[in-house]
Formats: C-alpha cells, structure tokens, sequence
C-alpha cells in the first residue's frame, strides 16, 4: 500500500527579533543566512505548540481525533525531561488514550525519527492514522554563538494511506559516535558547543551525505530529480557543504531555507522545511528531506508530490504573521535578566 | 500561589483544555464552566458533554499592569508587560473569562471574535497548568 | 420579631499600623465603642460577638473569635466569625440583628478587624485574589482590580460612562477624607492627578483603587426596647437585605448590574417600608470607582447607566442631595476588609446622631442612612437602613 502525508500544518510563535537588534546588543550576528528568527512566547511551549500543529493537520484533512492509531511528538526541549508528553498533547486534541504513542527527544533528528516511526506504524495498519507533531525552540547561553541562530516553530503531519498530498517513497539512516559538538548534558538547561568547527561540520556533512545517498542509491535517484531538498539547518549555510558534495543546487534548497527568518529549528528544522517545499510544491516534484542530530545520526527521507491540495496553516502564512521585539524584550523572555 | 492543588486541576482538563461543557438535558442550555444544576432552568442536573468551537467575541476587556497581576503572573507581566484578560461571549452562548494572547494590547475592543488556544497558564509546585487563553480569531483556524 | 438599635459604636483609626496586631486594633474599636455608649455600659451584658474577618493575615485560620473577644474581656460568650470577604462587616451587623431581632440574645457585639499590612506583597495579593472565583478568573490573571476593570470597561462600552466620572469618585472621597481623623488618607486630590494616575487594570488606575488597611470596628446591637437604658437616641436598625450572586462575573445575567445590591436594597427598603428617595446619606462600598458608580444605580439612587451624569451634576457631594461616603468612602478611609462593614455603621451613627468629630462632614439634618456592603466583586452584599 501507498503511504504518505495526508495533512500538514505549522505554527511559528508570533513574535521576531531580527539580526540587527543582536548586532547592536554583541557587535555582530553569528547565525549566516539567518535574517531573522521567531521567539517564543511566554506561555508557549513545545507542548502548546505541537497541540497547535497537531490540531492544524488534523483539520486540513480533515479527520477527527478518535481516527488517530499512532503519535508521536518530537523535541529537543519539552518543558519536562521526564514526565510523559504525548500525553499532554493528546488530552489537548482529545484523541483517544488508548493510542501508541511515542515521546522523541535528545537530538535535533527527533523531528524525522517521528516521521519514520509513524511510517512504521502503518506499514503494519495500513488504514490507520499516524499524528506526528514536531515542536522546538533550541536554547544556549547568551554569551555562546550558536544561540544567535536559535529560533522556534513547529510542524504536524497526518501520515496514512489515504487522500494523499505526497506519497512516500522511502528512507535511509545513518548514526555514528561524535562527541563535543552540540549537546547537553542531563543537569545542564542550555545547550554547548565545544566549537571544534572542522570536527563538527565533519560530522554533519558525513553523516548526511551518508544517509541521503544511501536513499539516492536504494531508489535508484539522481540528485537532479529532486525539485526540492530540505537539509538540516543549525544556519542557512550549513546545508550548502552537504548540497555541495551531494550534486544539488541552490535553488532546490531555496524552499526549505525556512532557517533564513525563522531561525534554528533544531528537531522542527527539517518538519517545517519539507511543510515550506510541500507548499512551493507542484504535482509531480520530489522532495528529499535529510535531518541531523548531533552525537549523531541523519535521517533521509524521500517524498513525491501527488495533489497540489493546500493546507491552511503554511510556512509562508504562519511567517507572514509577526511583531518584532528589540534585544532587551527577547532577553527578559528568555529569562536573562531575572 | 493560587493554592489550586494538582488534583483539583486536573480535574478541570476536559474544560481547560478542550472546552467541554455541558449541555442542559432540560432546557438544551449550554453550562460552561459547568454547573451542579443548570444554571439556564435551574431544574435539571442531567447534561450531555459537548466540546465547544473554543470561538466567540470580546464582551469585555482589562489589560492588566503590574500593579493588578496576582502572584501566578508577575514574571508573565515583568517579561512581557501589559496582558489583556477578557470575558468572552462564546458561539454556544455561556460567557468565560480567559487571558488573551497573540494580541497587541492596545488592538483589543469589544466585539472582537477570538478563538481558544492551548497555553501555559502557570506553575505550581514544579508542575505546569496548562489551559485555554482566547487568540485573535483571524490569527488562525 | 423585636425591633434592633445600635447604642455604640467604635472603630480603630484605618492605616498601617506594624505595631499593632487584630488584638490590639481590636481593642481600640471595642473601647471607642464602649466609651460612645451615653450610659450603663457593662461587658457581661454582652451575651454575643459576631466578629467579620478575611484572613487575619494568615496566621490564625480558625477561632479567631474566640481569640480577639476574651482578648477584650468578653471571655465564655457566643462568639462567631462572619466571614463573606469584604462584606464580613456589614454581614456581622446582620447576624448580630437577626440574633437579637429573634431574642436569642439582648446586647450583642457586631465588629470585625483585618490586619492586612504585616504580609509581604505576594502574600498580600494572593488573599486579595482569591475572593473571586479562583479556579477560573484568578487563573486568567486578575485580582480584583482586574475584576472591576472588566464591569468598567463594559460599563463605559454600554452607557458612555467617562475616565472622569470615575475619577470623580475618588476626588469626592478623598476630599471628605481629608475631613476624617479615623482615615487613612486624610489628603485632598485633584481630578487632574486622579485621571492620570498610573495604569493597574485598564481602565481602572492606582486612584481609582482602594489600598491595603488595618482596621476594626464595633457597634453595640440590642432591641429597641432595651436601647432606652443605654441612650435617649438609639439608631434603629429599620431594615436590611442581604442577598449573593454567582461568583463569578461571567456568569451573570449582566456585567454592569450587581444583583446582589439590587436584591439587597430592594429586600432593605422593604423591611424598612421606604424606597431610596427616602435615604438622605449613604455610605456605599467604593473599593473601585466603578463600584460607587454600580451602586448609584443598583440602590435605585439613580437609573441603571445613569451614574456617570448623577455624579457629575454634585448629587453625591456632602453638599449635594444625595450625599454619598461622607466618610471618605473605602477609598480614602480605607478598607480593612472584615472591619468596612461595621465601620460605615460607626459612620453612620454618628452622622445621625450628629456627632460627627469634623463639623465640615457633619451632613445636617440627616434622619435615614444605608449602608452598603459587598464581598469582592459581588458575591454576597448587605444593604442595611439606619434612622433616628
């Protein structure tokens, strides 16, 4: 049986702090490409805004919360480290608790890890419903580099076998043992680089070329069949070094850029990318999505494009509503100033 | 601290979470929040669970400055300044207080069509309260 | 049923007193009591106290009657405390009514004290919150302020009532104020300074707000017939209403109508035998502006959305027709929340009797009062009518 995403939706909190306003505050801005990003609000979290997307693929389907047989919830910062997620999100949606649901966390593959996990769920009940739901808002120290970048968003699919947007063709993975780039150790609340560059873009760069032409090779794709690819983005540059040796241009990564005003996504980067190319999308093109979790591991994943049906919450839309904040405001957001 | 234990909260889900009210088996009346007895006929304690759109319009507003937010909301009102509370006429009829979010404070007016959203409301004994606050209605869905 | 007269009545001075405890403002009110009383004043005739009380600040959650009136010297007798958040007071003064009005007892106390300024701010404003509907209109982020400014606005919305008018509430009062020794602010403001006064629940600002008072306050309640040997000119308890109303503002039938003023009065008039042209002086619960401006119109002074232009035109001044918080009102006398009640009783005794300590607010010739009391925004109100 054909499976596939059935229904999408995004969500990006509203307000937006631009490059400049961390230029004047540190005398640079450290996130390349990113011209602006998205900031929490003080009453979201990554479990109000997946119960957001949640309810947005839902209704663009539409389909009612008792169709839901799988879910799984995907962030790098939930606000508990232990406590049971998906089932905030559930009692939010109303879906059924007798529902297998699945909590990812701990890298920034999160997002494609729920993803694969819905499609291994239908492999099995092919008329069942998967709800995947991807939320996050990475955190670092004020004083690092890497927080510059660092935004917030979300995106949910419905994954079935039924009245499909884009069909699913298959996925490879790869994870090897990195260490020192990007993490956070259980007793610490933000995240560290240890800023090895060389070391990490290493990292990234072979972990996604691995997996992703590891996909080309089992589907027997060329990178030109792609009309868009959505990579990975801590930046809007770190994709181009992937890209690069993987044989795409620049324009099939144009779609996905969602990096460039919405910031680092980290476990939402790669979800509300293929939401941004789904959009940009017409019948017939290809979208290859290949995600990275540092530590570390990547995830390729490759979709074909059937119906030029358009949900109502998108990237664009959800990008296009906004209200700025200077430095001081995201820092008293953020906690900075207590 | 509101003092409002985690039992009790819990208790509110279904409400806070997905707006379910209860419908007068009597008179068809919608009680939200819900009623020992219809509040609507006064003579009927037999309701039928119904979940609400979670839309309705601004009936009245406040916009709260430090000096009127309680305790729960304080670093809400030090982080973000000024938020708006509402009552809120509900599609289905019963009217509810809710917090607004999403909204230049200065843009809310009576008449206003907003809808529910999920949101932390606030923390208590290192557990988040989660419930509705009311969004500008063409914010979204 | 036996007729009810008040033949004393005292209060402690309203303010911030860090020296002072619930015992020791107590005993101030109870003593200024016993001293108004023109003769045969005897504590072991006093075979009841009903004593009004909030939260003590927090310390002595039960048995707090117990505690401030053997503190007094009235140790062994039927002592109770009346709590209906900020109506406690006026609640006291009719349990203690119906307590003699049915002859359980003959000489019964009516008080209350509230000690508000010993907790911290947060403290403070959580017992300041939590007499509204807690799970629902605390939890959206409101303490009272919040509450009244939601009736405001819709009040504002509905009939065209200004940012003036409310202010013009706070500038009457505190200029009575000024004239009460018993007041916690005794300083004059101007409309100008009311008007722009900081923002604390728009439309409602930092003016508009009654503060935090420690307080109490005591009358001495017992039947008309036995009032003759204590004074020549007891101030007879004519009627009174109590009435509640859903708890929370949502709920109502109307955002801009305390029902449970409306009933109350309307049950108090009835007892009484009168209607609200016949109340010559009135002190009504400003703990907010909007909340003087609610009960012109609910005690049927004026009609329902009227009491913008009903202040603007004097009718409530000391000068006025309608003479309304002589006192200085809640809002600049203060408001000790277990001891308001009672302590506009004290007002009122006194303005009846004419013997009121400043000549300036002494309103001439008064011979029927009311007295109007409400818990938080509405929930409970007592309306009670004093004459001559």
């Amino acid at each position: 049986m054909v499976l596939g995403i059935s229904g999408y939706g995004v969500a990006v909190p509203r307000l937006r702090i631009k490059r400049e306003d961390y230029a004047k505050a540190w005398g640079s801005f450290s996130a390349a490409g990113v011209n602006e990003k998205a900031v929490a609000g003080f009453d979201e979290d990554m479990l109000t805004l997946a119960t957001k997307v949640g309810q947005r693929a839902l209704d663009s389907v539409p389909l009612k919360p008792d169709k839901i047989t799988r879910f799984a919830f995907a962030s790098t910062t939930p606000p508990y480290t232990e406590k049971l997620l998906s089932g905030t999100i559930l009692a939010g949606l109303g879906a059924p608790g007798e529902t297998y649901t699945t909590d990812h966390t701990s890298s920034t593959r999160a997002g494609t890890e729920a993803l694969l996990a819905g499609f291994e769920h239908l492999t099995g009940n092919p008329g069942g419903n998967a709800l995947v739901a991807a939320a996050d808002a990475p955190q670092a120290s004020m004083w690092d580099a890497i927080e510059h970048g660092m935004g917030a968003g979300a995106a949910g699919f419905v994954l079935s076998g039924f009245a499909l947007l884009a069909e699913f063709e298959g996925s490879s993975s790869v994870v090897s043992e990195h260490f020192g780039e990007r993490f956070r150790p259980r007793d610490e609340q933000v995240t560290r680089d240890l800023n090895v560059k060389k070391f990490s873009e290493g990292s990234f760069v072979s972990n996604t070329t691995k997996a992703a032409s590891a996909l080309l090779k089992k589907l027997g794709r060329k990178p030109e069949d792609y009309a868009h690819v959505v990579i990975q983005q801590p930046d809007a540059r770190a994709p181009a070094s992937a890209a690069g040796k993987l044989g795409f241009q620049d324009p099939q990564l144009a779609a996905g850029m969602v990096s460039a005003n919405l910031g680092d996504l980290g476990a939402a980067s790669t979800p509300v990318g293929l939401a941004a190319a789904l959009e940009a999308s017409q019948v017939g093109d290809r979208i290859l999505v290949v995600s990275y979790g540092s530590g570390a591991g990547s995830d390729a994943l490759s979709f074909k494009v059937i119906s030029d049906r358009k949900p109502a919450f998108t990237v664009s839309k959800e990008t296009a509503r906004k209200e700025y904040i200077d430095y001081v405001q995201y820092l008293k957001l953020k906690g900075a100033i207590r | 601290m509101a003092h409002v234990s985690v039992p009790m909260y819990w208790r509110t889900i279904p409400q806070r979470y997905r707006l379910v009210g209860l419908q007068c088996k009597k008179c068809g009346k919608v009680n939200f929040p819900p009623k020992g007895v219809c509040k609507y006929c006064n003579a009927s304690s037999e309701f039928t669970e119904v979940r609400l759109s979670g839309r309705g319009k601004v009936h009245t507003f406040t916009l709260i400055g430090a000096g009127g937010a309680p305790p729960e909301f304080a670093e809400q009102e030090k982080a973000g300044g000024v938020y708006p509370v509402t009552i809120v006429e509900l599609d289905e009829g019963p009217k509810v207080i809710g917090q607004m979010a999403d909204v230049n404070p200065k843009d809310v007016k009576i008449g206003m069509p907003v809808r529910a959203e999920l949101r932390r409301i606030y923390e208590e004994e290192g557990v988040v309260r989660y419930g509705f606050k009311f969004v500008p209605l063409e914010g979204g869905a | 049923m036996r007729k009810v007269a008040i033949v004393g009545a005292g209060q402690s001075r309203y303010g911030e007193f860090p020296d002072k405890s619930i015992k020791e403002l107590f005993l101030e009110a109870y003593q200024d009591m016993a001293k108004s009383v023109d003769r045969n004043f005897e504590p072991k005739r006093i075979g009841a106290a009903y004593i009004g009380n909030l939260g003590c600040g927090g310390f002595q959650l039960g048995n707090m009657s117990a505690l401030v009136s053997e503190y007094v010297g009235l140790p062994y007798i039927h002592a109770m405390r009346i709590e209906n958040a900020c109506a406690s007071g006026g609640y006291a003064l009719a349990t203690a009514a119906m307590d003699v009005m049915a002859g359980v007892h003959d000489v019964v106390l009516a008080g209350g004290v509230e000690k508000m300024t010993d907790v911290s701010g947060l403290k403070t404003k959580y017992w300041l919150g939590v007499s509204g509907d807690t799970e629902y209109e605390r939890l959206a982020g409101t303490t009272f302020s919040g509450l009244y400014a939601l009736i405001a606005q819709r009040h504002m919305h509905e009939f065209g009532t200004t940012r003036e008018h409310l202010s013009m509430v706070a500038v009457k009062n505190h200029k009575n104020g000024a004239q009460n020794p018993k007041a916690q602010f005794q300083r004059e403001t101007t409309l100008e300074k009311a008007m722009k006064a900081p923002m604390v629940a728009a439309p409602l600002n930092l003016f508009d707000c009654c503060s935090t008072t420690d307080g109490a306050s005591a009358v001495l309640v017992t039947s008309a017939e036995k009032a003759k040997e204590f004074t020549d000119t007891p101030i007879y308890i004519e009627g009174f209403g109590t009435a509640s109303d859903y708890l929370a503002i949502h709920d109502r039938a109307a955002t801009t109508t305390l029902e449970g003023t409306r009933r109350a009065a309307e049950q108090a008039y009835k007892m009484a035998g009168i209607g609200p042209k016949d109340i010559q002086l009135a002190e009504v619960h400003d703990c907010f502006t909007i909340a003087e401006l609610l009960a012109y119109e609910d005690l049927g002074f004026c009609e329902k959305g009227k009491a913008g232009p009903y202040i603007a035109e004097g009718h409530t001044e000391i000068s006025g027709d309608k003479p309304v918080n002589a006192s200085g009102g809640l809002k600049a006398k203060g408001h000790p929340i277990g001891a308001t009640g009672t302590g506009q009783a004290y007002e009122m005794f006194h303005q009846l009797r004419g013997s009121v300590q400043k000549p300036t607010r002494q309103v001439k010739g008064v011979e029927r009062g009311l007295l109007h009391n409400v818990g938080g925004s509405g929930g409970t109100v007592v309306v009670t009518v004093l004459a001559r």
